[in-house]
């Protein structure tokens, strides 16, 4: 959107210039986050979130687009994934693209402690970010698999609310599902 | 029970949790040592998954379920509902009855009935030295090894009056009284009649202070009811052939296998609503009687005629290659079209699909495969009864 007028002298093309570096490339939308960072990202990149996808499409996003549930943090982490899914290659058409892509999901989330996944969740959902929020999902039930519920617990530091009785009828059930 | 109303229960339970939380002292789950490394915010005192919204975690469990489905990995989603009470309505909600999944994941599934067209397929061990018969979920103990999931064991007692098996969750607590204890096969003297009971805690007492309560799983005053007799044919003649049975199930109408039939599951309820009918919370493993254990119009099984095979010389059953040891103890049971000259009017195809199958394919081994409308219980039971020898039978 770019000022396509002819500079007819060299005080039109400064301002055209100035008019340029105000307005955004087309194609690259700015994001700012709760607490004031902001991330410059193509457009691409940007439609990976539902809710922005759907603001380009009816056309009410403007170039800068406020994200107040999100921190800076949390918003950076969602956009280094959202970078490098914005193809997502075919498992049968370019095997070695989707390993290449998996073995990076991997070394992306092992670095990250649960709060913060936790909180990956939350912005993702609050996005419509669909891959990131199932691989994140996927991620916590990982979490879960071949944990007694007493490590489920303390690993998400949930309160036991059973009444003693439900805790005995569930000491039970445990006693038959873990008797090997 | 459906998901709006676990949303709007949850948000409402987490407001007044997070208001009666602010002079509490934090309490650590039972068994697990206080981690300072996740509460650095002592204050702050409250898990932040408390926040997650119900239908991200419904997803998060929902995973879990979908894809842990064999045994021993089946665990996780019992350990999901063992975590808390939303955790617990989330889990029952995603996990199937049998009859739908094919899949046992509770103790409780294991009195529901099996899937209608696949069957379970479990494999019987026996143990002469002790009387004790275990059931297991798998193929065989070759095929499925020392991960199979055990499901049921009985005990074999001899009695003046013939024999008594009584059924157990666990492998090794026979004891009536034991929270453990499913139920009992008690035969007559000649071993040709035997009676399945199958044990019903009583229900839960929401009038008395909760001081008062006893704990329902371990009750004398529960309940035993008879569900189901099985007859084996008196060979008075020695005509050679196969012995015939006949199991008349008490508690399964004839209606669950004629079109468009179903096994009514009436809950008990633990988690007593008033007037609102919800899922039970807390089934850990009451049955499917609801009070009404005898039906009008029982469904009867009866063993498949065996044809005569000229060549093999020997009477033979195709079972699909789930047992390969000729036995007399063998045996396939299907729904009985007529009795005493009544039809009981079963469609055809129903008429066809053998709902029992059981019989040997090593020493002490023996396989046990059951489908709707029988459960698994009543299908160990069945199958317990061709153990006991019956000389007159043969």
């Amino acid at each position: 959107m770019s000022s396509s007028k002819k500079s007819s002298d060299g005080k039109s093309s400064e301002i055209e210039e100035a008019v340029a570096s105000l307005t955004m490339p087309f194609n690259k939308i700015l994001l700012t986050s709760s607490d004031g960072e902001s991330f410059e990202i193509d457009e691409a990149v940007a439609r990976k979130f539902q809710i922005i996808a759907h603001m380009i499409e009816d056309d009410c996003a403007g170039k800068a687009i406020p994200i107040d549930n999100v921190t800076g943090d949390i918003l950076s982490k969602i956009i280094e994934y959202a970078k490098k899914h914005v193809v997502e290659p075919d498992e049968d058409e370019d095997e070695e693209a989707k390993k290449k892509l998996d073995s990076w999901d991997a070394k992306f989330v092992e670095k990250l402690d649960l709060e913060t996944i936790f909180k990956i969740i939350l912005a993702a959902n609050y996005l419509n970010f669909e891959g990131l929020l199932g691989f994140a999902s996927q991620t916590v039930a990982d979490y879960i698999k071949d944990k007694t519920p007493e490590e489920v617990r303390e690993i998400f530091n949930i309160e036991n609310d059973f009444t003693p009785e439900e805790e005995e009828a569930i000491r039970k059930e445990n006693a038959w599902t873990f008797n090997g | 029970m459906s998901l709006k109303n676990i949303v709007r229960e949850f948000r409402v339970k987490n407001k007044c949790k997070a208001i009666g939380r602010r002079g509490r002292s934090h309490i650590a789950p039972e068994g697990s040592s206080v981690s300072s490394s996740l509460s650095t915010n002592e204050g702050l005192n409250q898990s932040i998954w408390v926040d997650l919204p119900p239908e991200l975690l419904l997803d998060i469990i929902h995973r879990i379920e979908s894809e842990q489905t064999l045994w021993p990995a089946r665990r996780d989603v019992v350990a999901c509902a063992s975590v808390c009470r939303s955790w617990r309505e989330m889990t029952k909600e995603v996990v199937k009855v049998p009859e739908v999944s094919g899949l046992l994941t509770f103790p409780i599934s294991l009195r529901q009935p099996g899937p209608r067209d696949d069957p379970i397929q479990c494999f019987i061990k026996r143990e002469r030295a002790t009387g004790i018969y275990r059931l297991y979920l798998g193929l065989s103990p070759a095929l499925s090894g020392d991960k199979s999931k055990l499901l049921l064991s009985a005990k074999r007692v001899r009695r003046a009056t013939g024999a008594e098996f009584v059924v157990s969750l666990s492998g090794n607590d026979f004891s009536r009284s034991s929270s453990n204890y499913i139920g009992k096969l008690r035969s007559n003297f000649l071993g040709t009649k035997f009676t399945v009971y199958e044990n019903q805690p009583p229900p839960f007492n929401r009038k008395l202070p909760p001081s008062m309560q006893v704990s329902p799983w371990v009750s004398s005053s529960s309940s035993s009811y008879n569900i189901a007799s099985i007859l084996y044919e008196l060979n008075v003649l020695r005509t050679r052939g196969p012995r015939r049975m006949q199991c008349i199930m008490h508690s399964i109408p004839i209606s669950a296998i004629q079109e468009g039939g179903k096994i009514q599951s009436p809950p008990t309820d633990f988690i007593n609503q008033g007037k609102k009918k919800k899922k039970p919370l807390m089934d850990f493993c009451s049955g499917n009687l609801g009070g009404e254990s005898v039906v009008k119009e029982p469904l009867i099984l009866k063993n498949k005629s065996p044809r005569w095979h000229e060549q093999l010389q020997c009477w033979c059953l195709n079972f699909k290659g789930r047992v390969t040891v000729a036995s007399v103890k063998n045996f396939q049971l299907v729904a009985a079209a007529a009795e005493a000259g009544k039809n009981m009017n079963i469609p055809e195809e129903e008429q066809e699909r053998v709902i029992l199958q059981f019989g040997k394919i090593g020493k002490d081994i023996f396989t046990m495969d059951y489908r709707y409308p029988i459960s698994a219980f009543q299908a160990f039971a069945i199958c317990l009864s061709s153990f006991d020898t019956k000389p007159v039978c043969e």
